[in-house]
């Protein structure tokens, strides 16, 4: 699988310093566990964490806190190394726990001509959200702007739009000034895990019909 | 070196290795080891979880349960990227998400999963890797006043970029333009850690 397509960098600083908000932070650990690259970026960036912890004036520690440490270790249960048995086909871990059945038992709310979805989660404040978009092959999604940050994964066939082709395990991070009309490559439906924070608008003479593509 | 050591100074092969002090925790379940490593940077977690709005007795409990997770995940840290500073960083990241946030599913914890089931052993390289922490924070100290405020305000006060934009007054661009520019100046640096 050769990704072309990673996150904003500030995406992946944020995600490295633990801010982002639940669904964003699906997107992107799933992308993650589709590109070693990327994890190797993402370890570069968590050592900017580790560098100002080294960096941090020491609070000073209750009495006794290493007591208590030392006297709780007993019970705890040493890890080893998990092996991943899962097959080449299995969706990423991330998005697992989210689809235990797989993407064959999503059940998809029709939300546009040829463009369904399908809602995983809300984030931490309610304003953002998880779901999955699924637009039919050679079909096109409404022209669209995003009233804010929007975070797409491909997990199954690809896309074209004016930033190029988005297949398996690319990402596109949209901020608010971007608009763009995906249109999904001929062949196999393309679906993508979508993180989403606010009201996406439609430009355009279907706009009323589709306002409701993603179910907002 | 045993477990019965507790109670006696611990025998540190240098006050700031914490390198090594973590591989006596994953190969020999060293409990001076993780005392040492408690004192190094017990005090330090303490600090980062009081600056993202803990109390005393939260920010002391997150201390603890990170180094009962450094404990519990020792020997998984010879398949790790990273010094021990870095590694302690994500653990306490990790922690304060699940018990700040109380967000359901856990992306990091995951992601850590398939890290581990495929990425190479890097043990032998964790010394060199300490040291390269040491050039981060003084390449850290180069960066403009205006990056290492965003810098810090997202990695330790725990804000998110939005967040960021507010309190000091810019636009969200702006701060994530900041950033960019602070990992362009630190990549080479952190890509030097291979
Ligand atoms: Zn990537
Ligand atoms: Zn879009």
């Amino acid at each position: 699988m050769t990704i072309e397509h990673h996150p904003d960098i500030a995406t992946l600083m944020a995600f490295s310093a633990g801010t982002l908000d639940g669904p964003y932070a699906t997107v992107i650990a799933t992308h993650l566990a589709m590109s070693e690259g990327g994890r190797e970026t993402l370890s570069h960036m968590d050592s900017i964490g580790g560098a100002l912890l080294t960096a941090e004036p020491a609070a000073l520690m209750s009495s006794g806190s290493l007591d208590r440490l030392l006297g709780t270790l007993g019970d705890e249960k040493i890890e080893v190394v998990p092996h991943d048995e899962r097959g080449d086909d299995a969706l990423p871990l991330p998005v697992q726990s989210y689809l235990p059945e797989g993407l064959v038992a999503v059940r998809w709310k029709w939300t546009g001509p040829g463009v369904a979805t399908a809602d995983l989660a809300w984030g931490d404040d309610g304003k953002s959200r998880l779901m999955l978009l699924r637009v039919g092959a050679g079909r096109r999604v409404p022209e669209h702007g995003h009233g804010g940050h929007e975070l797409t994964l491909i997990l199954q066939g690809a896309y074209r739009d004016r930033f190029g082709v988005f297949a398996k395990g690319d990402i596109a991070d949209h901020d608010e000034d971007i608009e763009h009309q995906p249109i999904a490559e001929p062949g196999e439906d393309c679906i993508c895990l979508v993180a989403v924070d606010a009201r996406l608008t439609f430009r355009g003479r279907l706009m009323r019909v589709l306002q409701p593509l993603f179910g907002i | 070196m045993t477990n019965s050591d507790i109670g006696q100074p611990p025998v540190l092969p240098g006050i700031d290795d914490p390198a090594s002090l973590m591989l006596r925790i994953a190969q020999q379940q060293d409990k001076s080891a993780l005392a040492a490593l408690f004192g190094l940077f017990g005090p330090r977690v303490k600090s980062m979880m009081i600056k993202l709005g803990a109390g005393d007795a939260l920010a002391e409990d997150l201390v603890q349960e990170t180094f009962l997770t450094v404990w519990r995940k020792a020997a998984l840290y010879s398949n790790q990227r990273g010094a021990a500073s870095t590694w302690i960083f994500t653990i306490a990241r990790n922690l304060r998400i699940d018990q700040l946030r109380r967000q359901s599913n856990k992306p990091y914890e995951d992601l850590e999963k398939v890290t581990l089931a495929s990425d190479s052993p890097t043990g032998s390289m964790l010394v060199e890797r300490h040291q390269v922490i040491d050039r981060v924070t003084a390449a850290l100290t180069t960066l403009s006043e205006d990056q290492q405020e965003v810098v810090r305000l997202s990695f330790i006060h725990d804000m998110p970029h939005a967040r960021i934009a507010e309190t000091i007054g810019i636009p969200l661009g702006t701060v994530k333009s900041r950033l960019r520019l602070a990992y362009e100046r630190l990549r080479p640096m952190l890509e030097d850690l291979q």
